[in-house]
């Protein structure tokens, strides 16, 4: 690589002409001349309109999509939930019917599970990774948007599954042999099978992609321990993403075989074993609460320093916390299954793990109510959605810990009681962390703040409804009620809570009503409010100096990083006498988001393409295999159309300076990738793009 | 104001109690009997939540114990909910104390400075904190986050000693080898029992019944669970905790109770359509009552002739039902058991058998029983908790209503999929009459 950077000459002939570094476009020189590429492979052009959405690549846009997108799915997962409440209202109602409502609360899990909460957590990665780590795009754009669409996709086909002969029923764990064909005769359990392998596409695909972009890509200075506990947060779920998802994949690849193709993975008859279900979705699926848990986690990190006007408490013991969360997430997945008959050895060893697992996470609750301590304490809208978030999710790691007594647990497994304490962890810890993250970075990503009185009731709506909904199911667990009924009998002496719990829910439903006429009534009222500005709650990272809303490429400069919460310390210098003071405006440090003529990936096609053509193959599987061919055809063409697309769009105006090959001032990665080199055919022809990228950073005007 | 009149003195950052040294009018945040008061009112709601007598909340797990292993796990849970209480309260407390306490504009207050509007207002932003002087910027103390690491560490470990010792416990076979054994079988969407007297399960069971285990007081009883087609979890919440039921796998499990009476039990592991209609009873019966009961169940019945109350019905069952429930002692007309063959209802297929619920509860003394159809209905009028069954007449009078619509239409009455095999059929050709006949047979096996 090194040597590569100082042969600029061995660049590849594919490279995109080399501009002249002014705004004019230049006169390529003849040797360098890039046929022009041929119909559907040249790139997509425009900055405005629906297709520049479609066809971006633009890590911020993405963000933007995976947020509204899990903002539908909550709609629809939130009506499922609804549903839900209404049909236990009152014993013996009959309202949904049993294969409905089966139906309903499988949907409802695998909505918020993977199509809401992970989702609105990638929608944070992709934003803000490269604005906190100081880059321009992430490592791979297209694979980003490709990501976007995919999860998409999987999610639109999943749903799809109510028109086309009834939703998933087996559950969100889908434990066979009650998901298999046998018992789950309709098409539901496939769909489920195929679409979650589609969205496992997406969380894989974006794994690598950050990655990458977080060992790769900082800005110079920026080292690993000056990261946001944000970005190291989201880092860590990208590794357990990375792990977890092929596990989950291989369980939802044996189920649909034994499903479509008849084969025996769980056949019981045939010899199977259906604990083996169950230990791979375990597997993945606990890891999968950390992948839930630790956004919100991060995003409560940003959030209560900026408030309360202080550096994080602990730095490294949050961190370090967060990376032993990650590993020993791996080792508790057991407790899901104390009662599935897996012997006293194990249970005491999956009942001890789990018990100390929470001991960082303790570490990291302590360690925000320290940052609180002795603070200047502010509670707009994200600080109150924070703060709300650390004490709901106290409750449910507490009772976490109650249940991984196992003992206790053969009482309390599969009642409400679990039902409470996945929803206090889920709900109350990471949807409430990541609405704060919503509020926090609304002026950030749209350039207008949400407003405050209507946030305000937001939270305290939904805190109340929350409270009324899954407070009373911890009572409800423990008198007995099951999970998964779909009725009761007035005997059972379950009528009240429910009752309760289901009023909470339409107070929920009413709080994020508010949520959704503040996101509209803020929208109207931008105009004639005070624009926010870059850096609207005098807050740390480096994503606050650059306007707002984020201009294109992120940064007019790359900034060379010197500690910890570095644009706090921009703003602020600490005195002989221990006290910080700001020492700098606002105005005077942020950047501007003027500069021209940076150049940042292409659009493409291709992404979308590439996406759209996996639930076909679903279809296909499922239905007819004609579709099975469109499918793959979509994939082929897709493919192709990826590799010989042009590198660039040869008419853009860029700057690029050949001089600046091997001049590069920066240490370690940084810089945006642009990902349309990769076509070009070398191993490290990425790197060298990339270092390309380096030089037009290093030319762009300054200031 | 006159909350800002009391509080002329700057408060320091407390560091320790009593760092503040005088301001004895100073208002404490929350007084400490209010505390303590706080704290008993909460615990008391919670005590009167949780409890309940265990008519109201028949499968409530915590307040009316009946055995020694659920004895066991509540003694283990208590302590360990309260703990879990208390520290929640200290965290929530820590919260709602540094809410008050730390409120930038409390502080402004103390320090005698007016809070210059709302810099987080979106409609009038003031220039943000302008000569606000910031807080102490800890960054940390090692000290303090190794102690918060180290406590809870040791909390948790003692949870988990005890923890550990009590898995071991509640796996202790104190039954002898010859002592009565029961395989329980869960099955879309009721239990099966197959009673073992001499404890040996790899034998043919003694007898069969179906919904309703009966089991001696004051004897530990171990179970057998597995599944005929998806997973079940046998649990009786007074009794014991639950266990899983898997297709293939027997679970070891142990049953006591130590007082007589009669149990609730729900399947707690999703089984599909009708899972929130699978119930069963665990009943305990004095040692001499148990033995008399068994011997009852030991008997098969006998065929009934023309002319005898319930033949018409007898024949009805055997043209409509005998294809999926056994009543041991019943055979057709040359003498052959009705119910032997498993191929006479699922085509000889002995996978099949297996695993798609074709067969349905044995009905040999079905009478004896207080409930149907997977417990959930009843055969009786009285739900009581205390009755003694050796004693029908205690269970009320006979309620034929719920039997007869369950028998001339089951699928109306729970959800199942009979025409993949799961669940009772409904049977349209069954008149009044003849629903009736069957009624007045089923009565005659007591």
């Amino acid at each position: 690589m090194t040597q590569l950077k100082e042969q600029p000459t061995e660049l590849p002939a594919e490279l995109p002409a080399q501009a002249a570094p002014v705004t004019t476009i230049p006169a390529l020189p003849a040797s360098k001349v890039v046929p022009a590429p041929l119909g559907v492979f040249t790139r997509p052009q425009g900055k405005h309109g629906w297709k520049s959405w479609l066809f971006t690549v633009d890590h911020k846009r993405i963000g933007i999509m995976y947020g509204a997108a899990a903002m539908v799915f909550l709609v629809v997962g939130g009506v499922e939930a609804l549903l839900i409440r209404l049909q236990l209202a009152q014993p013996g109602s009959e309202l949904l019917g049993a294969s409905t409502y089966n139906q309903i609360f499988t949907m409802h899990g695998v909505t918020m599970v993977f199509l809401v909460v992970m989702p609105l957590a990638a929608a944070f990665a992709n934003y803000l990774i490269p604005l906190q780590i100081g880059a321009r795009d992430v490592a791979f754009p297209r694979l980003n948007a490709f990501s976007l669409w995919c999860f998409l996709a999987g999610g639109i086909f999943l749903n799809t599954s109510w028109f086309l002969g009834g939703a998933p029923d087996g559950g969100w764990f889908g434990y066979l042999p009650n998901a298999g064909v046998t018992f789950s005769p309709s098409h539901g359990m496939d769909f489920y099978a195929i679409g979650l392998q589609i969205t496992g596409v997406a969380s894989l695909v974006s794994a690598i992609n950050l990655i990458v972009t977080v060992i790769n890509m900082r800005a110079p200075g920026m080292t690993l321990f000056r990261m946001p506990v944000l970005t190291w947060m989201l880092t860590i779920v990208q590794f357990l993403l990375l792990f977890a998802i092929p596990v989950i994949t291989v369980a939802l690849f044996f189920m649909m075989f034994d499903r479509l193709f008849d084969a025996n993975f769980f056949n019981v008859a045939a010899g199977a074993d259906p604990l083996l279900w169950q230990h791979l979705f375990w597997i993945f699926g606990h890891p999968e609460v950390y992948i839930l848990i630790l956004p919100a986690f991060g995003i409560i990190s940003e959030v209560i320093p900026t408030f309360s006007r202080k550096p994080i408490f602990g730095y490294s013991f949050m961190v370090f916390s967060g990376i032993l969360i990650g590993f020993m997430g791996w080792g508790v997945w057991a407790h899901h299954m104390f009662t599935s008959g897996l012997g006293p050895i194990s249970v005491t060893a999956f009942s001890l793990s789990t018990m100390f697992i929470a001991v960082p996470t303790g570490v990291k609750i302590l360690n925000w109510l320290a940052t609180m301590w002795g603070g200047n304490l502010r509670f707009p809208t994200p600080m109150l959605f924070a703060v709300g978030a650390v004490g709901m999710f106290t409750i449910g790691g507490l009772s976490g810990v109650t249940h991984a007594v196992a003992p206790a647990d053969t009482q309390q497994h599969d009642t409400y009681y679990i039902v409470a304490h996945f929803h206090y962890v889920i709900f109350g810890g990471a949807l409430l962390g990541l609405l704060a993250g919503v509020y926090f970075w609304w002026p950030k990503v749209f350039g207008h703040r949400l407003g405050e009185r209507l946030g305000k009731a937001n939270f305290w709506t939904v805190l109340i409804g929350f409270n009324l909904t899954f407070g009373p199911m911890h009572i409800l667990g423990l008198q007995g009620m099951s999970r998964r009924i779909p009725t009761y009998t007035p005997e059972d002496g379950f009528t009240f809570w429910n009752l309760i719990a289901t009023l909470g829910a339409f107070v929920i439903a009413v709080g994020m009503l508010l949520l959704f006429i503040n996101i509209f009534a803020s929208r109207r009222a931008a105009s004639r409010r005070p624009a926010p500005g870059p850096d609207p709650w005098d807050a740390r990272s480096l994503e606050w100096m650059v306007a707002s809303p984020v201009p294109e490429h992120n940064f007019d400069e790359i900034p060379i990083v010197q500690s910890q919460d570095e644009w706090w310390h921009r703003k602020y210098e600490t005195q002989p006498d221990g006290n910080s003071v700001k020492t700098a405006a606002v105005a005077e440090l942020a950047q501007k988001g003027d500069a021209k003529g940076v150049h940042l990936p292409s659009p493409s096609y291709w992404p979308l393409v590439l996406a759209l053509g996996l639930p076909f193959i679903g279809y296909g599987l499922i239905f007819n295999l004609w579709f099975l061919v469109l499918g793959v055809g979509l994939v082929l063409v897709a493919i192709y159309g990826w590799i010989l697309e042009p590198p660039d769009d040869p008419e853009a105006v860029h700057e690029h300076h050949d001089d600046d090959h091997g001049n590069n001032g920066h240490g370690d990665g940084g810089g945006a990738g642009d990902d349309s080199h990769e076509t070009n055919g070398q191993g490290d022809s990425e790197h060298i793009s990339m270092n390309g990228e380096y030089a037009a950073l290093n030319g762009a005007p300054q200031g | 104001m006159a909350r800002s009149a009391r509080r002329t003195t700057p408060m320091p950052i407390p560091q320790l109690p009593n760092s503040d040294g005088g301001a004895p009018e100073r208002r404490r945040l929350v007084q400490p009997a209010k505390i303590k008061a706080l704290a008993a009112l909460s615990l008391g709601v919670l005590i009167l939540l949780l409890a309940g007598c265990a008519s109201e909340h028949p499968l409530d797990s915590l307040t009316a114990d009946a055995g020694p292993s659920s004895e066991r796990i509540t003694n283990l849970f208590w302590p360990i909910l309260i703990v879990a209480i208390i520290i929640l309260i200290l965290v929530e407390g820590a919260i709602i104390y540094m809410i008050r306490r730390f409120k930038a504009q409390r502080r402004a207050e103390d320090s005698g400075t007016a809070m210059a509007g709302d810099p987080y207002d979106p409609d009038n932003p003031t220039e943000l904190l302008v000569g606000e002087p910031l807080p102490p910027q800890t960054h940390g103390n090692l000290r303090l986050e190794i102690a918060w690491t180290i406590i809870p560490t040791i909390i948790l470990a003692v949870i988990a000693g005890f923890t550990l010792v009590a898995i071991f416990d509640l796996e202790e076979v104190t039954a002898s080898e010859d002592s009565l054994r029961v395989t329980v079988v869960g099955q879309q969407w009721w239990w099966e029992f197959q009673y073992h007297t001499d404890g040996n399960t790899d034998s043919p069971p003694d007898f069969v019944t179906a919904g309703e285990l009966v089991i001696p007081v004051g004897q530990q009883v171990p179970l057998e669970i597995t599944s005929r087609d998806v997973i079940h979890s046998y649990w009786i919440p007074q009794l014991i905790g639950k266990k899983d039921g898997v297709p293939g796998r027997y679970h070891d499990w142990l049953i006591e109770a130590s007082r007589p009476g009669r149990y609730l039990g729900a399947c707690t592991e999703f089984c599909g359509l009708a899972h929130g209609y699978m119930r069963m009873y665990t009943i305990a019966l004095p040692a001499t009552d148990w033995n008399d009961w068994a011997a009852n169940q030991r008997q098969p019945v006998t065929p009934l002739n023309p002319g005898e109350v319930g033949y018409e019905g007898q024949e009805l069952f055997l043209a409509n039902c005998a294809r999926c429930h056994s009543i041991s002692g019943l055979t057709d007309t040359n003498g052959d058991d009705q119910t032997d063959d498993p191929s006479i209802y699922s085509g000889g297929d002995p996978v099949h058998d297996q695993l798609v619920a074709g067969a349905a509860p044995d009905l040999t003394h079905m009478m004896s029983r207080a409930t149907f159809a997977g417990a959930t209905y009843n055969l009786y009028e009285d739900r009581g908790e205390d009755v003694d069954y050796q004693d029908l007449a205690q269970l009320g009078e006979f309620n034929a209503a719920e039997l007869e619509n369950w028998i001339s239409n089951a699928p109306g009455n729970k959800p199942g999929d009979w025409e993949a095999g799961r669940g009772m059929p409904p049977f349209p050709n069954l008149t009044n009459a003849d629903v009736d006949a069957l009624v007045e047979y089923l009565r005659t096996l007591t």
